[in-house]
């Protein structure tokens, strides 16, 4: 029991590094909406210009079939460099401090990841606030914001700890930069975040059904556009199963950063 | 180790003195053998065993993107040092360590010298059995260096801890531990007190220059005469100065006159030369200098 409760207050601490480092400064939280503001404004608006219902969900147009999309790939795109951090924070010497501390393993990795979901949500906030200002017309329903904040903070664990798990085998920054560019865009087009999955070749669907990030592009769309949650159980399920099994994975090889 | 004593552990780069501090840690696996700290063993109950230490690594690891205050609060708490005492054992860490007129500063701001004074700050106020220093003055000036190592004096005063650091610098360790040991290729060279270590690699040699007729012999108890050529005599003896005053006056009651008398005594720099120079590598003390400086410049920026 003390241990639970160790182990949770470990990793709170961690992740609370993280909020404190944001607080003394926010400059790269700004920076990292150019991306999915581009995404919105210019692609977006882009593709909004096809009217065809084939490339979203009947009834809704394509910017406000993407925004969900956006907003689940900008997640993507924070967390998977977390893996850069840790080998950073090693190369520094933070990385050795903090497991010298009586911390669980476990602890570390899920206040890591956590901290990861800190960014996550900023990231949600920047995307709502895009929202409203370009009019894109979502669900604002203060239950289906906090789920998708939730959904966005899920994300974010699991491709941090995806990442991590990666830094743990290739261990330097350059090596982790190549993996983070050659992953993230497979992730990315192999999901449902800018077109529907009906419209890839048959093996890129089935590639989809083993990507969290369309469970998790899946959970946002039926909460923030369509109000169906009868696929969200299945999509929340198969992201937290992605998520501890990450976790689980990195907190296993983790220590080999270090050795 | 013996509990509340500081020990140091020297050896050539590369003789494993890191290894060795980060296997008692918990960080790397045993190759071989098991470790026992304060009668816990590592393998089995890693977690219990971090509880008991606090480590201070080589590089400088304190986090330059928090406050001061900050690095310690989070250390604190991942020690799980009680709510109600977290805040003062803080600032009189901070306190005692000179920096609390900069606790809400950035520590990437700090210097070099104020950044391993946080490092042991934390020590402080986690309060630790037995505390790891990897190198503590490594880049140091010698004003920050000194202040350091009273540092570690007075923890180790007031507080009962047992502390290990590792060196390379030889007055400090000399300075500094109540013990050492000279670790050489993953090995246990020689242990035991410096001054027990300078004696057995030689007592004090005295360097007397005389004009007129010397002695060739000596009285029993003052020493030995190495060597004799045109009135610079060498003597070896067991306490140099308080030879000088008996030899003086043993030559001049000879009738010689004693001109000069230079004392030399064997430092730890002999003793360690003397253990570990079989292994010592240009190699290893490059890359060591460039990760050191490499990793002051990332916090100094």
């Amino acid at each position: 029991m003390i241990n639970l409760q160790r182990s949770v207050s470990s990793a709170l601490t961690i992740a609370e590094i993280e909020a404190r480092k944001i607080r003394h400064d926010s400059t790269e939280l700004w920076m990292r909406t150019v991306q999915p503001a581009l995404w919105l404004l210019v692609f977006g608006e882009v593709f909004n210009a096809i009217r065809s219902s084939l490339l979203s969900i009947p009834g809704y147009s394509y910017i406000q079939y993407i925004a969900p999309g956006v907003l689940a790939q900008s997640v993507l795109f924070v967390a998977i460099f977390y893996g850069i951090t840790i080998v950073w924070e090693r190369d520094v010497g933070l990385l050795t401090k903090l497991l010298s501390t009586p911390s669980p393993r476990l602890s570390v990795v899920v206040g890591k990841a956590l901290a990861a979901g800190v960014r996550g949500i900023f990231q949600g906030i920047m995307v709502f606030a895009l929202a409203l200002i370009i009019g894109i017309n979502l669900r604002f329903d203060p239950l289906d914001v906090a789920g998708v904040f939730i959904t966005a903070v899920l994300l974010a664990m699991c491709f941090a700890s995806l990442s991590m798990t990666l830094a743990s085998f290739l261990k330097t920054r350059d090596r982790m930069m190549g993996i983070g560019q050659a992953i993230t865009m497979p992730l990315f087009f192999a999901s449902n975040a800018i077109y529907p999955v009906s419209l890839m070749p048959v093996w890129l669907q089935y590639i989809s059904k083993f990507n969290p990030l369309s469970y998790g592009v899946d959970a946002i769309r039926s909460m923030l556009l369509t109000g169906d949650y009868s696929t969200l159980p299945v999509d929340i399920f198969a992201l937290l199963l992605f998520t501890l099994f990450f976790i689980a994975c990195a907190s296993v090889v983790l220590k080999r950063l270090i050795e | 180790m013996e509990e509340g004593e500081i020990f140091g552990l020297l050896g050539p780069n590369g003789a494993g003195k890191t290894t060795a501090i980060k296997m008692i840690t918990t960080l790397a696996r045993p190759t071989a053998g098991s470790i026992m700290v304060f009668g816990i063993d590592v393998q089995r109950a890693p977690q219990e065993v971090r509880q008991m230490l606090g480590f201070v690594p080589q590089a400088i690891s304190v986090d330059g993107d928090l406050t001061g205050y900050e690095n310690l609060l989070i250390f604190a708490k991942l020690f799980f040092v009680d709510r109600e005492e977290r805040k003062e054992r803080i600032l009189d860490a901070l306190k005692y360590f000179g920096l609390a007129d900069r606790a809400n500063e950035l520590v990437k701001n700090y210097s070099g010298g104020m950044m391993r004074r946080l490092e042991i700050a934390q020590a402080l106020v986690n309060r630790p059995r037995i505390l790891f220093l990897d190198e503590p003055s490594i880049g140091l000036d010698p004003y920050s260096k000194n202040q350091v190592i009273q540092q570690i004096q007075e923890l180790n005063r007031e507080f009962g801890t047992t502390i290990l650091v590792t060196t390379h610098d030889m007055t400090e360790a000399d300075i500094l531990c109540d013990r050492l040991a000279i670790m050489n290729m993953g090995k246990i060279a020689i242990s035991g007190a410096p001054s027990d270590l300078k004696r057995s690699v030689g007592g004090d040699v005295l360097t007397v220059k005389v004009t007129g007729q010397a002695a060739a012999s000596l009285p029993a108890g003052l020493g030995s005469v190495v060597s004799s050529e045109q009135g610079t005599i060498k003597i070896l003896t067991e306490d140099g100065e308080k030879a000088i005053p008996r030899l003086t006056e043993y030559f001049e009651r000879n009738g010689a006159v004693v001109e000069s008398i230079s004392l030399s005594r064997p430092t730890l720099d002999d003793v360690f030369m003397k253990y570990a120079k079989a292994s010592l590598q240009e190699e290893g003390t490059f890359r060591d200098a460039r990760s050191v400086r490499r990793s002051f410049a990332r916090h100094g920026r």
